[in-house]
């Protein structure tokens, strides 16, 4: 690191900075075939099922809260508006996890109704990730 | 004793950049680190503060020939691909248990995706970096296809190299996030200081101790740490991370 970035730093009292808050819109998402071609690929349900090796899983109230764990994360202010934290993944699936990006926004989205299925799982997903691009959580 | 296995799909994404990140934080933090080189043109050393001169010895070297540095054993194991023992000396070392006492750390070289396998079947946790190319993402569907739904159980993903200034690495990073949920443990910006601490010949603490990179692999470490005395992934331990609240 230069001299100049390492006292602007220090000046500020920080350890480290990233560059923040960038717009990502859902048609931008979209520009990346790449991605949808992946989102369609069967391969990725392996991560289905994949729960963790050990006897159990922690129960789920072992488990700090979803906004404790992103906060120290990416140190983002707690967001009053935030969705609800997801299900632990042992119980999870693919499909379920597009399901999440199924709520009410999904009928304010700018795209006509897409055909069920999994191309509408794929704009659903490209669609949440447009969301927190937004909120400046990617 | 643990056994953790650095293994990425792609070169080039940082897999020997987080195994030395990770032997420094987590001898830093008190364990008996050994880091276990099995590239056959190896760059750990650089990570050390070591030059170029530096070759590394065999695991069963004596530890007189061993190069040890801030405590950690660094060695190599080139013909361990090829040599049916591996495992089965592993398991006589002991490293198949868990606890930090004794930690192994295997850099895994991307193209020895057998080894790795087999590999991660014993390990406590397998650390696998991904960097935010679309070759990178598009290596995952065969990467999951051939560790099926057992072989992923123990494996937790890092964002390496990720520069959110730009666009398409931003979108790539949501996009591994969303897909991998609390299996992402982690990200480690992309950070210039990393190859200007190895071109001054000094470790990344000291060269540049407010490096971005440094601290991100800093909260990595206090993730994996406590995953090294149980037998649950790292993951789904108590302080795996989820982007999406
Ligand atoms: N967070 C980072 N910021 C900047 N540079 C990095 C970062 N992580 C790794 N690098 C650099 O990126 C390059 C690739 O990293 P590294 O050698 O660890 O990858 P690898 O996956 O082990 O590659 P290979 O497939 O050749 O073994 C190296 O030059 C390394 O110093
Ligand atoms: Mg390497």
């Amino acid at each position: 690191m230069r001299v100049d970035a390492s006292n602007l730093l220090n000046r500020l009292g920080r350890q480290d900075f990233s560059y923040k808050e960038f717009e990502d819109r859902f048609t931008e998402l979209e520009l990346w075939p790449m991605l949808e071609a992946l989102l369609k690929d069967p391969r990725l349900l392996e991560l289905d099922g994949a729960a963790a090796s050990g006897a159990a899983a922690p129960a789920p109230e072992s488990l700090p809260s979803a906004q404790t764990q992103a906060a120290e994360f990416v140190p983002t202010p707690p967001r009053p508006a935030a969705p609800p934290a997801p299900e632990p993944v042992a119980t999870d699936s693919i499909s379920a996890l597009f399901r999440r990006y199924e709520g009410p926004n999904a009928a304010a989205a700018p795209a006509p109704p897409a055909p069920a299925g999994s191309g509408q799982d794929v704009r659903a997903m490209l669609r949440h990730l447009s969301e927190l691009g937004s909120r400046g959580e990617i | 004793m643990a056994l953790i296995v650095c293994h990425s799909p792609k070169g080039g994404t940082g897999n020997t950049f987080l195994a030395a990140h990770m032997a420094l934080g987590l001898a830093e933090a008190g364990a008996d680190v050994t880091v276990l080189s099995m590239a056959a043109h190896d760059t750990l050393p650089f990570h050390f503060a070591l030059p170029p001169s530096t070759t590394l010895s065999a695991l069963h070297a004596s530890s007189e020939d061993s190069v040890v540095v801030s405590g950690i054993d660094l060695r190599h194991a080139r013909t361990a691909p090829k040599d049916p023992d591996f495992i089965p000396m592993l398991k006589d070392l002991g490293y198949f248990q868990t606890g930090r006492d004794r930690t192994l750390i295997l850099d895994v070289p991307s193209c020895e995706r057998n080894l790795a396998r087999r590999l991660v079947n014993h390990a406590c946790a397998h650390l696998c970096a991904l960097d935010t190319a679309p070759e990178t993402l598009a290596l995952l569907p065969q990467m999951f296809d051939e560790a099926g739904k057992g072989g992923l159980s123990r494996t937790s993903f890092v964002i390496n190299r990720l520069d959110d200034t730009r666009r398409l690495a931003r979108h790539n990073a949501a996009f591994v996030r969303e897909l991998m949920g609390p299996r992402l443990i982690g990200r480690i910006r992309l950070d210039e200081s990393v190859p200007e601490s190895i071109a001054m010949l000094q470790t990344l603490a000291r060269y540049a101790p407010s490096s971005a990179a440094l601290a991100d692999v800093r909260r990595l470490v206090d993730i994996v740490l406590p995953a090294l005395d149980t037998d649950i992934s790292i993951w789904s331990g108590a302080k795996s991370s989820s982007y999406a609240a």
